[in-house]
């Protein structure tokens, strides 16, 4: 059952080349956007580039998860979920996984890259990577569970970052700690200890709060 | 499975259903055992899917109740779950998946299909004639080929209560023949079926039910 259920998620991403690179390619001309418009000052710069990462690391889950349910609700995929005697929180919580695998996974990947081109210091993009590694996980869930909150609007293109934004706040407050913590010479892990707690409530839990959430949209 | 795991009763009582205020249907009653077939016919908005949707759980019913073996759909033990397969008026097809991956996954969410399937998917695309299509993606095919497919689920299960909401659009006469007797044969086996339609197809078809609706 799950190989059939991976299997069917990795052919779909496959298939559509574009929903593994088009995150990537927003993630870099975001970030390319705010030399642009700062302009070249180096110190300034230096001070919010890991600010400006995990900004564009929200804008891009936001993007990708904004509409995630909305295809399988329009073909009718959801009241199948819904319908069925096998335990769909294994379905979601594989899609949400492989949802985090393309599309946060690439720009974890092609952080260190950044930090060559943003003059970033080895400690710092270290933990950057890190609080990515462990912060977009919590973020794609969060994402997806709003989009499966305004699933039966009709109109639900602003609406699910207005919802959402607000709960990805502890999330940015312990990773931008984190990375001051490290950039001023102290500690960080306790930060990112916090973090991976809030990981490890928010992946296992959110299938449940999913099905529920889909139950009560599908209703309306 | 033993006659007792059988045996199954449907009772919907008194049912009444609104959306966002909109009276949808009020005071719905019906009684169904095994090797029942129901058509609920009525014209457009009379609430046809609503009621289906209500009778697979997912439409919250404002009053009464639908209850299998005296025990209530929405109760913690209630085995209904495990006896219908529903199949809306939207096929439940991915347009990125072709025919035979769209079954396999599908047939994922229904575990009286058991593992190892392939020769079961490859009768039941068989059966409706869509084994010449079965490495088309589904965005590739004609809307009738597409319902072929979602019927073909229909082999495939072997859940005794099935949900149809309007299974004829846009299938040809020659596949309906094929249909009506995979219904009868569903009834011979114990079966109960619930279809919303407009058409009446049902002359060959024995233990016929009708509830007919009627707009608000």
């Amino acid at each position: 059952m799950i190989n059939i259920l991976i299997k069917k998620e990795l052919s779909l991403y496959f298939r559509n080349l574009n929903n593994i690179f088009l995150p990537l390619i927003f993630f870099f001309l975001i970030i390319s956007i705010f030399p642009l418009v700062l302009g070249p000052e180096k110190t300034l710069f230096n001070k919010i580039i890991p600010g400006v990462i995990w900004i564009t690391a929200i804008l891009t889950t936001l993007l990708t998860s904004n509409n995630f349910f909305k295809e399988d609700f329009n073909a009718g995929i959801i009241e199948t979920y819904l319908t069925s005697d096998v335990s769909i929180e294994i379905v979601l919580f594989i899609r949400i996984i492989v949802c985090w695998i393309f599309t946060c996974l690439p720009i974890v990947i092609f952080i260190p890259i950044v930090s060559i081109l943003f003059d970033i210091t080895f400690q710092s993009s270290i933990v950057i990577l890190l609080t990515l590694v462990i912060g977009t996980p919590i973020l794609i869930s969060i994402g997806i569970f709003g989009s499966a909150l305004t699933l039966g609007l009709a109109k639900n293109n602003i609406l699910t970052p207005v919802i959402i934004i607000p709960f990805y706040i502890p999330v940015l407050i312990f990773s931008a700690s984190a990375i001051q913590s490290v950039s001023a010479g102290l500690p960080y892990d306790m930060q990112i200890y916090i973090l991976a707690s809030l990981l490890t409530l928010v992946l296992p839990t959110m299938p449940y709060l999913l099905k529920y959430t889909l139950e009560i949209s599908i209703n309306n | 499975m033993d006659d007792a795991l059988n045996k199954i009763e449907i009772s919907v009582n008194s049912a009444t259903c609104y959306k966002n205020n909109n009276l949808i249907f009020e005071d719905i009653n019906i009684e169904l055992k095994n090797g029942d077939f129901m058509l609920i016919i009525g014209p457009n908005g009379c609430g046809k899917t609503t009621l289906i949707k209500s009778l697979c759980g997912i439409q919250k019913l404002e009053f009464g109740n639908i209850l299998i073996n005296n025990l209530d759909i929405h109760s913690k033990n209630s085995e209904y779950i495990e006896n219908i397969i529903y199949l809306g008026h939207k096929n439940s097809l991915n347009n990125d998946l072709s025919v035979q991956e769209n079954l396999e996954y599908l047939s994922v969410f229904d575990s009286s299909v058991g593992s190892n399937n392939f020769d079961k998917i490859k009768n039941a695309m068989d059966y409706f004639n869509i084994y010449k299509y079965k490495d088309y993606m589904i965005s590739d095919l004609s809307e009738g080929n597409r319902k072929r497919t979602s019927l073909a689920r229909l082999v495939l299960s072997k859940k005794k209560i099935w949900l149809l909401d309007e299974p004829l659009s846009f299938l040809d006469n020659n596949i309906l023949d094929s249909f009506v007797s995979l219904i009868k044969r569903h009834q011979a086996n114990d079966g109960i079926v619930i279809v919303s339609t407009h058409y009446d197809f049902s002359k060959s078809i024995s233990n016929v039910k009708y509830l007919k609706m009627e707009t608000k």
